[in-house]
């Protein structure tokens, strides 16, 4: 479903990506962890193209998006993204922030896409909120709006770049569990994020990146019981005791 | 005392300077927010060429005089067989000069707009005209409304510089009136009074929009 071949990626002089190798299937559940700074966020980006490859092959959901004439407005239908803050529009309503791609991009019917919006928020919980702008949400509440705005979309990938790290510790639950009923009816998800009941529970695989290299690609019993790599073991043991 | 009878002896010259002076300034105000917002896409889209299009507009007409502007439309056109009035030269001066710092109060205001915006309408599938649109306008215009009802108040201010060009404005008619009747001080007052009847309710109407627009969030 996604496919890294190695793939670099540059930002100027900086090497930010070096040399990705990476194959992600149908369903599975990915989590990406990595220092501050190691490129993780750019991993995910290159997935729905905000970010382009400077070099080698990367096709998502089938299409190549190192060609130069994809239609990359067509292919992100397809792709969710939920982002560390949130990013809701403030000055529409939860339903309006739903609403707006599904209407302007799949050409569906106000009513249609209303249909969808309220099913969708009722399914992270938050129907009463529909009329509310994001100003009047909590930060718990906006990231499951954002999640909704993104599975509205109906996609067959949705990226998540450190979903809860915004978030007051008492309303991490609540997106992680939201994020946790997707992964069981099957998404194909890729995950940034440190929260490690999360990664055990849920993930089928977790990738460990530093400077811009993948240093661990294993399951998560495999990783957390023996990190293979050095730099993996020292940073999972300062998370896990910080 | 002021000279009423100044005013009332002139009234239907100081009637007609007044609709023109609302007449230009309407038209170059529509004209130059038109050309200002394509201006600020053009400095802010992802496009090299537009971007220098849009700033060698912007540097070099906000940094030369109105009065240049006006005098190379009337004056330097009729070299290319251009001929046009005073008043349709002075509207398009007026239109190009305040064209270029609409612009500016516009691109700032879009560039306030989180870039977190931008990626989340574009990571849903729309395209840059559509967020641009969509997304970050409405968000921007909030900010820009101070600035650019600023921009209409000067502009209303600058049209009476058109005089020079014998546009039919008000501070031609003022000048008119003043060189038939010997007049000076009493015909100006008037002029003045004319002019913030026009600006003075721009003025209260910006401020009060503002304070909507504040509550609002
Ligand atoms: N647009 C950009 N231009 C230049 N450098 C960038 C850009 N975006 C990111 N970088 C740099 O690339 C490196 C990797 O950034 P990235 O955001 O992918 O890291 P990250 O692993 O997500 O870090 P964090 O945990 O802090 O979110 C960082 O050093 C960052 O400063
Ligand atoms: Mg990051």
């Amino acid at each position: 479903m996604i496919k890294f071949e190695n793939v670099h990626k540059h930002f100027g002089d900086f090497h930010v990506l070096n040399n990705i190798n990476l194959e992600i299937n149908k369903g599975e559940v990915v989590v990406i962890i990595g220092p501050s700074g190691s490129g993780k966020s750019t991993l995910l980006r290159c997935m729905n193209q905000l970010e382009t490859i400077s070099e080698g092959r990367l096709e998502v959901n089938g299409v190549v998006l190192s060609d130069k004439k994809v239609n990359i407005n067509e292919f992100r239908k397809n792709v969710g993204m939920v982002f560390q803050h949130f990013n809701l529009y403030p000055n529409k309503t939860v339903l309006e922030n739903i609403m707006l791609a599904p209407v302007k991009v799949l050409k569906k019917s106000k009513e249609e896409a209303k249909k969808t919006a309220l099913y969708y928020l009722e399914k992270v919980g938050i129907l009463e909120k529909a009329d509310a702008y994001p100003s009047q949400l909590s930060g718990g509440q906006q990231q499951r709006v954002a999640i909704a705005r993104g599975l509205a979309m109906n996609p067959q990938i949705m990226l998540f770049d450190e979903p809860t790290s915004a978030l007051d510790p008492e309303m991490i639950g609540e997106v992680l569990d939201v994020m946790k009923a997707l992964a069981l009816e099957g998404m194909t998800m890729v995950v940034v994020t440190h929260e490690m009941g999360f990664a055990r529970e849920v993930a089928d695989r977790i990738i460990f990146i530093d400077k811009g290299q993948i240093l661990e690609d294993a399951d998560p019993t495999e990783f957390y019981n023996q990190p293979k790599d050095e730099r993996a073991r020292l940073f999972l043991s300062r998370i896990l005791n910080h | 005392m002021l000279d009423f009878t100044i005013l009332s002896e002139n009234f239907d010259m100081f009637l007609e300077g007044f609709l023109n002076t609302l007449y230009v300034s309407f038209l170059a105000l529509i004209g130059s927010f038109v050309l200002g917002t394509i201006l600020a896409i053009f400095r802010i889209a992802p496009i090299k060429p537009l971007n220098w299009i849009g700033t060698i507009y912007v540097e070099f007409i906000r940094n030369i005089p109105l009065l240049i502007i006006l005098f190379f439309i009337f004056t330097g056109l009729p070299v290319f067989e251009i001929r046009l009035s005073g008043f349709v030269a002075g509207t398009l001066a007026l239109m190009i000069y305040t064209a270029a710092f609409i612009a500016e109060a516009i691109r700032a205001g879009i560039l306030s707009v989180p870039k977190g915006q931008m990626e989340a309408a574009r990571s849903s599938g729309l395209t840059y005209t559509q967020a641009m649109w969509h997304v970050i306008l409405p968000q921007a215009i909030k900010i820009v409304i101070p600035p650019l009802g600023n921009q209409f108040i000067n502009l209303v201010k600058n049209s009476s510089i058109l005089t020079i060009v014998a546009a039919g404005e008000l501070m031609y008619q003022g000048d008119l009136i003043s060189s038939r009747t010997f007049v000076t001080f009493d015909v100006y007052i008037f002029v003045a009074v004319f002019y913030l009847i026009i600006t003075l309710p721009l003025s209260l109407g910006v401020n009060r929009l503002e304070k909507r627009l504040a509550q609002s969030n």
